[in-house]
């Protein structure tokens, strides 16, 4: 994808040296090369500062700026930036404050719900492509269908019924996002189990149990560790469009969704403190997390460029 | 006469996001009208680049330099603005690429792509274009053109592909065509068509041509004049002739002598050049091949040889220039004994180490309601027999399922019908942990060194990766197999710590082969062990496979396209066409006594490093294209492509016949004699069903 | 060619049968019965048992599951207990304007994307391309809903060129009298798909940029411009194809979001207005005729591939 015509010869480390033998000097280990690749990757190191700070701002943010989230304040509504550094929306519930509860709730789901349909994607995913055939049509058809279901529908059909807190609303959102990851996995699978390196662990005698340890999960990491990023900017929005809908976490907790809702409502008295703070962070953390999962691809990808 | 086009001091520069990479560097050579000039050299040596030049169509961050200048003509390409090149790209100058497979619009018929330049550069109106289209496709030898002009790209074979890319090029009757590696990517037979196409149409056209490969054999052939290509900068040219019968750049001695040759005593050592070419962001200074030349002095490094002498006179850039190519070589590898190995006490004569009896695969094609309806047939009942410390090379083209035949005989495969013996033990039977035990006998070695490898595990881990999986040792037992087996491919202990990204193809292929041999097993199945490799390293692999074979006494099974590289490691060889075995023989028989056509025509198409014998091959050739191996032709396979085919070959299959002391073939019209036709030949391998034992073979293999 | 339809069909059947099934059951479990949203909050458990017996809902799954299929067949998508109307008359008086702000949005977002991204991808790393790459990279992180606010503040309540309150007519043609007013909410869903389609195009074209052909294009002397109109727009719209024909859930999901945030009279709005009244027929058909919109997009995008890339096999 970066140049048209490769560049001749992409010359060897260390092939200035006269002996076969002589390689290059430095010794790298896979992963640190990876990460080195992607500590050089600026954009994705500005989204882990983006995503640092925010996790700093809403788990440490409560601890250093104390304000009173439970009690609503109906004195004091609506008040501009001045009063607090970002003001107070229509509960008198402090801006700067509310935007740390709800970020916590955000983040936490949005990782919670990543991780279950990591799980579950790549356990269907890898099954479906082991043992391929029959089972793996019939589980891909499974897929297939649940593909065709809308997503946000179904979502907010459970979650307005069992939805309301953290876990069930990280448990709805991860049952119904695995699909992805499992495709995914599976592509991956099929491609990784018919490369050389697999049969020559078969030629050996390697077990079926030793080669998806040794060979194929280790090769296949890479793409779903990549997956996970993306798949925690998806869930944050999901969430958001929820709370959006008033289908978000209950009171006394709040979600960024949620709080965009209520700002909605006051866009047009003017009250433009209530959803632009929310707006924006929201908007840098799912963005955070898009140039994190763009940044790992690529050194994860430059990894195996000269497989 | 002035030469029509004239390159003077040709310097690329290509700049990368953190260097700047010299492809090209003070490149001039002349190209007479009506010329063939051969550009070679290994990848990297700048060859394609030179080429890419010529055509002003360098990749982003490249640009030929001022001081540069190409004449076309009389006329200065350099400098011109894109709208005068367009001008001459496709018109005056054009240009065949290596892959005929993504060379072609997908989604455009053939007759619109071979039409487009003629509407561009002659403004022709579309019927007229299409006219020409039709008119050139015929030229290049597309069977029924007219028909084909709807066509689109993936209804043809790779051969037909290449074809219609060169009527791409000549459609506007160009005064020069650049045909960069214009066959690298095809079958031998078609590379040997395509070939004499292309020097049959320059003829015709009377088209200068330059010919850019990395085969010498393709160019003594084919080109008058020879530029060899070493890192950038031409190390030496002339003509053929005076080229191949008195080189004088320790380079091109090196290369030549480094081919595998099918006339070639395969006891001796080939001629290896140590080392990997030089990093051109960053070229060393003095002679560029300085650092691999067994002739360098202290002025090789630090001082640049310029290319002497008059431009029609022998050119070279070298301060210690050597006379000629270099004699046969006389370092012979130290040939065990077969019984020597594994199985010492067994009297080899009696009995196979490794027989392989009658295998059938068929892979079904498509899915759902079609399944098992249609199935490639890659290996129709093939047998062979191998001694113990011998190696029996496999060859065919791209398709004929050798391939198949070694993951069979490894047991990556299951064979739909027949055995594989090792011993006497059946092991495509087995199961379980039993078939795991004998997995040790029985190892493969790779042909892609890229994937061949866990990318990430560390080259220890790889090596003990089959001790561990077989139980073998302590790990301090296996650390210590692990270096010992470093120390017999060739590398450093340091080796052990890195991942396989870190290395070159040809140590990867080290890594292989080490990795292969860990279990010492019986048997090593190398598949195109050494096709994705430059010559020069290519040459140090077979090196490398002999002597271990020589140390360790096992066997190979070699598979590879090329059939010097089979003559070369084997003692027997056995030539597959669309999954038949059509002959079997050692290498004396198959190269001076072939007695089934297809195997003369694979001779006859491979490009050899003599200019006389190879001008004399022009338009011989096996014709025609490899038919599907969906629906193989009736009788003997290879019929529709026979020049000897008559009719009682589409009906009746060929059983085969002896022709010798393990000389056996497949053909109704052989040409060869075969011995006296007796109920034991009859009995004798060669592919074809109901033949059930490889007994002929088996003692023909015990007399080798 | 037919045969390939028969069988690309045959598929699509089997699939919204499925979706019928897991649709069915997943209400089926989250509410087994209307009895309580019918009867009112103040219903006896013995007058629910009795109403659920009437109407049969307390028969087992399946055979509810049959008699809904029966009616499906029929074309009767159920009652809606809260509106007391025919869910079918609900969906004929509110699918057009939905569907205008869908389609229209989709028509919008290709035109600009398709272009776009070959844009970028030609002009590479230029100023145009990294502007438009990170403002697709902003809009892509950014939820449907959030634009749609960013577009009131601007346009509505900052720049005052269109009025924020949408037309309550529930009527197309009463809709388009106001069409200025339908323009923030096509503009809203057109951004976030072209944000997405306008990377996959980019990303596509530079793939296609990198093949052989287009260098033998170039060799034959075409100009970029031809070399790109000829060779490089169609095979890089391709992938496009296919991705548009996922997207269509995606689209669908925005429209609840926009009809809610700008409080339009359509399909959407109705969803969201059910699942706040526990109306789980209307739920339940939203749902359906979603996932076989799905289904039927992907079949239609299936064949427009088909039809358009002839490596594409007919048999």
């Amino acid at each position: 994808m970066t140049t048209i015509v490769p560049p001749p010869a992409p010359a060897d480390p260390g092939a200035t040296s006269t002996d076969a033998g002589d390689i290059a000097v430095e010794i790298q280990t896979g992963w640190k090369l990876t990460l080195r690749e992607f500590a050089r990757n600026k954009l994705a190191l500005l989204g882990v500062g983006i995503l640092v700070f925010f996790v700093l701002f809403c788990f440490v943010g409560p601890f250093v700026y104390h304000t009173n989230q439970v009690a609503t304040n109906l004195l004091n509504t609506d008040q501009p930036p001045g009063n607090g550094p970002l003001g107070t929306d229509s509960n008198g519930f402090d801006v700067l404050g509310r935007l740390m509860l709800g970020g916590q709730t955000s983040l936490e789901i949005g990782l919670l719900a990543a991780v279950i349909a990591t799980v579950i994607g790549t356990l269907w995913g890898a099954v479906a492509g082991l043992l391929g055939g029959l089972v793996d049509a019939a589980m891909m058809r499974v897929v297939d269908i649940l593909l065709s279901l809308p997503f946000l529908l179904v979502v907010l059909i459970v979650a307005h019924r069992y939805g309301s807190n953290v876990w069930n609303l990280s448990l709805i959102l991860g049952v119904f996002s695995w699909l992805v990851p499992a495709r995914l996995v599976r592509g991956e699978v099929l491609t990784l189990r018919v490369r050389d390196f697999v049969s020559a662990a078969r030629v050996m005698g390697g077990s079926r149990t030793r080669l998806i340890f040794r060979h194929l999960i280790p090769n296949a990491m890479g793409t779903v560790i990549v997956n996970i990023t993306f798949q925690i900017a998806d869930a944050i929005l999901a969430l958001a469009a929820l709370g959006f809908l008033n289908f978000g976490v209950h009171y006394p907790h709040t979600d960024w969704g949620s709080q965009i809702a209520d700002a909605a409502d006051n866009l047009s008295n003017g009250y433009w403190w209530l959803v632009f703070p929310v707006g924006i962070a929201l908007v840098l953390v799912v963005m955070a997390f898009n140039l994190i999962g763009d940044g790992l691809r690529d050194a994860v990808d430059v990894r195996l460029r000269k497989r | 006469m002035a030469p029509l086009l004239e390159v003077e001091n040709l310097t690329t520069h290509i700049q990368l996001s953190r260097s700047v990479v010299r492809p090209v560097e003070n490149v001039s050579f002349h190209l007479k009208a009506g010329e063939t000039l051969g550009l070679v050299g290994e990848s990297g040596c700048g060859k394609s680049m030179t080429g890419l030049s010529l055509m002003g169509l360098l990749p982003p961050g490249g640009r030929v330099l001022e001081e540069s200048s190409i004449r076309l003509a009389g006329r200065e390409l350099v400098g011109l603005p894109d709208s005068e090149w367009r001008g001459i790209r496709g018109n005056e100058i054009a240009m065949v690429f290596q892959d005929p497979m993504s060379s072609l619009d997908p989604t455009k018929t053939i007759g619109y792509q071979v039409a487009e330049p003629v509407r561009l550069h002659r403004g022709a109106s579309k019927a007229e274009a299409m006219e020409r289209a039709a008119e050139v496709l015929a030229l290049v030898g597309l069977p029924r053109p007219k028909e084909r002009l709807s066509d689109y790209p993936h209804q043809l074979s790779g051969g037909l592909r290449q074809r219609v890319m060169i009527a791409m090029a000549l459609a506007c009757e160009p005064k020069v065509l650049i045909a960069d590696e214009p066959t690298t990517a095809l079958d031998v037979t078609i590379q040997a068509q395509i070939l004499t196409l292309l020097a049959d149409l320059k003829d015709r056209l009377g088209m200068s041509m330059i010919l850019i490969t990395h085969d010498m054999g393709v160019v003594a052939g084919h080109a008058d004049r020879i530029n060899v290509m070493y890192a950038g900068r031409i190390a030496e040219t002339t003509t053929t002739d005076r080229l191949f019968a008195g080189m004088r750049h320790p380079y091109t001695q090196g290369l030549l002598a480094s081919i595998p040759r099918l006339a070639q005593d395969n006891t001796q050592r080939l001629y290896t050049i140590p080392g990997l070419p030089p990093d051109l962001s960053d070229p060393p200074a003095g002679c560029r091949f300085a650092a691999r030349c067994t002739h360098a002095t202290d002025r090789c490094r630090t001082e640049e040889p310029e290319l002497t002498g008059s431009e029609d006179s022998h050119r070279f850039a070298c301060w210690h220039p050597v006379d000629g190519a270099l004699p046969p070589a006389t370092v012979s590898v130290e040939k065990s004994a077969p019984a020597e190995g594994a199985g010492a006490d067994e009297a080899p004569a009696n009995r196979p180490l490794l027989e392989v009896v009658d295998l059938v695969k068929e892979f079904p094609v498509g899915g759902g309601l079609r399944r098992g309806k249609v199935s490639v047939k890659a290996v129709s009942g093939v047998s062979l027999s191998l001694g113990a410390g011998q190696t029996f090379g496999l060859v065919g083209e791209s398709g004929c399922g050798k391939t198949t035949l070694g993951r069979m005989i490894v047991g990556l495969d299951k064979p739909d019908s027949g055995r594989v013996t090792l011993e006497g033990t059946q092991i495509d039977a087995l199961h379980g942990r039993e078939l795991r035990r004998h997995r040790r006998d029985l190892q493969m070695m790779f042909q892609d060194p890229y994937s061949s490898l866990d990318p990430r595990m560390r080259v220890g881990a790889i090596l003990r990766e089959p001790l561990q999986i077989q139980g073998i040792g302590t790990a301090k037992e296996q650390t210590d197999r692990v270096k010992e087996l470093l120390g017999e491919v060739g590398l450093p202990t340091s080796a052990l710590e890195r991942f396989p990204h870190e290395f070159s193809g040809g140590q990867r292929q080290r890594i292989g082969l080490a990795r292969a041999l860990t279990l010492n097993p019986k048997v090593i199945v190398a598949d195109e062990p050494v096709s994705a490799l430059d010559v020069s390293i290519r040459a140090q692999v077979l090196n490398l496979m002999k002597r271990l074979q020589a140390s360790h006494g096992m066997s190979y099974v070699v598979i590879s396209h090329d059939l010097a590289v089979v003559k070369y490691l084997a003692d027997r060889i056995g030539v597959m066409y669309l999954g038949k075995m059509v002959e079997v023989g050692s290498g004396q028989d198959i190269y001076e006594r072939a007695a089934h056509p297809y195997t003369a025509g694979l001779l006859e198409a491979i490009p050899i490093p003599e200019p006389e014998v190879e001008r004399g091959k022009r338009g011989g050739g096996i014709k025609g294209e490899l038919p599907s191996p969906l629906a193989p032709p009736s009788g003997c396979r290879f019929r529709t492509r026979c020049p000897f085919a008559q009719d009682k070959c589409a009906e009746e299959e060929p059983l085969p016949r002896l022709f010798g002391d393990g000389h056996v073939a497949a053909c109704h019209f052989p040409l060869q004699t075969p011995v006296e036709r007796s109920a034991h030949s009859s009995d004798a391998t060669g592919g074809a069903p109901g033949t059930s034992t490889g007994k002929a073979e088996g003692e023909a293999t015990a007399a080798v | 060619m037919t045969g390939y339809l028969i069988r690309r069909l045959g598929t699509a059947i089997i699939v919204v049968l499925g979706i019928i099934l897991v649709t069915f059951l997943m209400l089926h479990i989250v509410a087994p019965s209307p009895a309580q949203t019918v009867l009112g909050p103040k219903a006896t458990p013995a007058a629910i048992s009795a109403w659920n017996h009437t109407n049969g809902f307390d028969r087992p799954w399946y055979s509810q599951f049959g008699t809904y299929l029966n009616n499906l067949l029929h074309g009767n998508l159920g009652w809606s207990y809260k509106l007391n109307q025919t869910v079918d008359s609900l969906f004929k008086e509110k699918a057009p304007l939905s569907g205008f702000l869908s389609l229209t949005s989709l028509v919008v977002a290709i035109a600009v994307a398709l272009p776009l991204g070959i844009f970028q991808a030609v002009k590479r790393n230029s100023f145009g391309d990294v502007s438009a790459t990170t403002l697709a990279f902003v809009f892509y992180s950014m939820p449907v809903f959030l634009v749609a606010l960013l577009l009131i503040q601007v346009f509505a309540l900052s720049l005052g060129w269109v009025d924020a309150n949408v037309p309550q007519d529930q009527s197309l043609s009463g809709a388009l009298a106001h069409f200025k007013d339908l323009i923030l909410p096509i503009v809203a869903l057109a951004t976030t798909a072209v944000a997405s389609y306008s990377r996959y195009q980019r990303s596509s074209s530079l793939d296609v940029l990198a093949q052989d052909y287009i260098k033998v294009a170039r060799a034959k002397g075409l100009s970029e411009r031809l070399v790109f109109s000829r060779h490089l727009v169609r095979n890089a719209s391709l992938p496009m194809i296919t991705l548009i024909g996922l997207s269509l859930p995606v689209l669908i999901g925005g429209n609840v979001l926009i009809e809610y945030a700008f409080n339009i009279n359509g399909l959407g709005l109705m969803f969201v207005n059910a699942l706040s009244n526990d109306d789980y027929n209307v739920l339940m058909a939203y749902t359906l005729i979603t996932a076989i919109l799905t289904v039927i997009g992907n079949l239609v995008a299936d064949v427009c591939l088909t039809l358009s890339d002839p490596r594409i096999k007919l048999v």
